[in-house]
C-alpha cells in the first residue's frame, strides 16, 4: 500500500512531478471549497455541490496515489488514473442530470460504453479487435454524449434533450450549462488524445513522451474536475 | 444530519486515514473483530425486543414462538453448510443481498421497493468481492465450486469498471427518490473497497454503514434517553452469539476444522444474518 506522508521528495526540474502534487493539492483544495458552498446554496443544488466535491475528493485520494508513484520511478501511473476516471466520469455525467433533470439514462449508457470500450482497447484484455477499433467505439460515444449536452449548439449546432434543457433552465443555468459544455468539447478531448498516444494505430504519429503525456493529463483533469465544480456553483450562486 | 448519515460520515473519517496510510493485513483482523464486537453483532442482539416493540411488525404470538424460530432458522443454516458450502454461500449471498440493499436505501427511498433493495445490495456485495477477487478466491478454494476460477489474466481496474458499470446500468431503471445521492454514497463505498483489502472492506462497510446505523435507529426506536442503557441491553445475546461462534468452532467437522478463519465467520455471520433479516425487514418498514 502507498503511504502519501512517507512519499519521496520531488526533484528540482521534474516538472510532471510537479503537476501531479499540484493536482493533488488543488484537488483537495476544491473539495474543502465544495463541501464549503455546501451549505451556502439553495436546497435544489445541495446535491450537485456535494457531487462536485466528491468529484474532486475522489480525485485527489487518486492524484495523492499517483504523485507517489511517479516520484518512486514506477512510471506513468495509467491504472490509478482509470481507477479515478472509473469513479468520476459517471459522477460527472450525473451533475448535467441534476442542473436539468432528464437524461441521466442516455448518459450513464454512453459514459459506460466510452470508459468499457476505451478500457478495452488500452488493456487489450479480451483479446478481440485493435486498439483503434475500441477507440472509435469509445470516441463516438463521447462525441454521442458531446451532442446530447449540447456541445454542438456553442457553434449553432443541433442538441440533444440534455443541451435544450440547458439552454431553457432557470436563473443562471444555461450560463453554466454553456461553461459545461465548454469542457465537454475541449476539456474532455484530452482524453481521446491520451488513448491515442497510448495506443497503437493509424494515429500513431501522436505518439508523444509519458512525462509529456502526463502533464497534459494532470492539468486536463484539474481544469475538468474543478472547473465542471465551479460551472455547477456558478449557477447555484443565483 | 440523521443518525444514519452521521454513522456513514464517522465510516468516512475511519476509511480515509486507512486509504492514505495503509492499513497491514495483519491488523484489518482486529479492526473485523473491534467492528463485529462493537457493533456488528450488536445490532442484531435486541431482535428479541425489536420483534415485538413495534405492534404493527409483531408477527410472533409469544417469545418462545420467536425463540423457537429464531433458533431453528440458525440451526437450518448451519446445518446447509456442513451439507454444502456451495449452497450455504448461496443462500447467503442471496439473504445478505436484500438485506444490506434494505438498509442502504434508507434515507434516499422507502424501503418497500424489495427488486431495488435487492439490487442495491446485490452491486455492494459484487463490488465488494469483484475489488477483492484474489483474496476471495484464496478464502474460497475450500468449495469446489470456486477453486478452479482463474482469473490471473484480469488486473484489478478491470473489476472495479464491471462494478461501476454495472451499478450505473442497474440503478438507471429504478424509480429513487434521490438516486444521485445514493449513487454517489456506492461509488464512495467503491472507492474504499478497492484500496483496502477484504475483511478491511467489509469491517468498513458492515461496521458503518449497515451496523451503526441500523443500531441507532433501534436505539430511536426504544425511545431510551440513555445510549449506554440501551447498549447493556445488547450485550446479553451479544456473549451468547460469541459463545455459539467459539462453540461451533470447536465442532469437529472437515470444513469447520480446515484452518480458514474468514470462511468460519462467513458461517457464523450468515448464521446470526438469517433470522436477523426477518425480524429487520419490518423493522424498516416505517424508516
Amino acid at each position: 500500500m502507498l503511504n502519501f506522508i512517507l512519499a519521496g521528495t520531488i526533484e528540482p526540474g521534474d516538472f510532471t512531478g510537479f503537476t501531479f502534487f499540484i493536482g493533488s493539492v488543488s484537488m483537495l483544495a476544491a473539495t474543502v471549497w465544495f463541501l464549503m458552498q455546501h451549505g451556502q446554496v439553495d436546497k435544489k443544488f445541495k446535491d450537485s455541490m456535494l457531487v462536485a466535491a466528491l468529484i474532486t475528493g475522489i480525485a485527489a485520494v487518486h492524484y495523492f496515489y499517483m504523485r507517489e508513484q511517479w516520484v518512486a520511478g514506477l512510471g506513468s501511473p495509467t491504472e490509478l488514473r482509470y481507477i479515478d476516471w472509473i469513479l468520476t466520469v459517471p459522477l460527472m455525467v450525473v451533475e448535467f442530470a441534476l442542473l436539468t433533470g432528464v437524461g441521466m439514462k442516455k448518459l450513464f449508457w454512453l459514459s459506460v460504453v466510452m470508459l468499457v470500450t476505451g478500457y478495452f482497447g488500452e488493456s487489450g484484455v479480451t483479446g478481440m479487435l485493435d486498439a483503434q477499433t475500441w477507440g472509435a467505439v469509445s470516441g463516438l460515444a463521447y462525441f454521442w454524449m458531446a451532442y446530447e449536452v449540447g456541445c454542438l449548439s456553442i457553434f449553432g449546432g443541433p442538441s440533444g434533450a440534455v443541451g435544450n434543457a440547458l439552454a431553457s433552465g432557470s436563473g443562471k443555468i444555461p450560463e453554466a450549462g454553456k461553461m459545461l459544455q465548454w469542457f465537454v468539447l475541449v476539456g474532455w478531448a484530452i482524453y481521446p488524445v491520451g488513448y491515442m498516444a497510448g495506443t497503437e494505430g493509424w494515429y500513431s504519429f501522436v505518439a508523444i513522451d509519458e512525462g509529456a503525456m502526463n502533464i497534459i493529463y494532470n492539468v486536463g483533469d484539474a481544469i475538468n474536475k474543478i472547473g465542471f465544480g465551479m460551472a455547477v456553483w456558478h449557477a447555484a450562486r443565483s | 444530519m440523521n443518525v444514519v448519515t452521521k454513522s456513514k460520515v464517522a465510516g468516512l473519517i475511519l476509511a480515509i486515514p486507512i486509504i492514505f496510510f495503509g492499513l497491514e493485513n495483519s491488523y484489518s483482523v482486529y479492526l473485523f473483530l473491534i467492528v463485529m464486537l462493537s457493533v456488528g453483532i450488536p445490532h442484531g442482539s435486541v431482535d428479541h425486543i425489536i420483534a415485538f416493540i413495534n405492534p404493527k411488525a409483531r408477527k410472533f404470538n409469544n417469545k418462545f414462538l420467536f425463540y423457537l424460530t429464531y433458533l431453528s432458522l440458525i440451526t437450518f443454516n448451519i446445518i446447509l453448510w456442513i451439507i454444502s458450502p456451495f449452497i450455504g454461500l448461496f443462500v447467503f449471498l442471496i439473504i445478505s443481498c436484500y438485506h444490506f440493499g434494505e438498509t442502504q436505501v434508507i434515507g434516499y427511498n422507502p424501503t418497500d421497493n424489495k427488486l431495488l433493495n435487492f439490487v442495491v445490495g446485490a452491486n455492494i456485495l459484487l463490488s465488494l468481492f469483484l475489488n477483492n477477487i484474489v483474496e476471495l478466491q484464496e478464502i474460497l478454494y475450500i468449495i469446489p465450486e470456486f477453486s478452479n476460477f482463474d482469473l490471473s489474466s484480469f488486473d484489478s481496474v478491470f473489476f472495479l469498471l464491471i462494478a461501476v458499470a454495472v451499478l450505473m446500468l442497474s440503478i438507471l431503471n429504478f424509480e429513487i427518490k434521490r438516486k444521485v445521492p445514493l449513487y454517489a454514497e456506492i461509488t464512495i463505498l467503491y472507492m474504499v473497497f478497492f484500496h483496502t483489502d477484504l475483511l478491511t472492506s467489509f469491517a468498513l462497510y458492515f461496521g458503518f454503514c449497515h451496523s451503526l446505523p441500523m443500531l441507532m435507529l433501534e436505539f430511536e426506536e426504544f425511545k431510551n434517553d440513555n445510549f449506554i442503557k440501551f447498549y447493556l441491553k445488547t450485550l446479553p445475546f451479544t456473549i451468547l452469539s460469541i459463545i455459539f461462534g467459539f462453540l461451533i468452532y470447536q465442532f469437529n467437522n472437515d470444513l469447520l476444522t480446515s484452518d480458514n478463519l474468514i470462511l468460519f465467520v462467513f458461517i457464523i455471520i450468515s448464521s446470526l444474518t438469517l433470522p436477523h433479516v426477518f425480524i429487520m425487514r419490518d423493522f424498516v418498514k416505517d424508516k
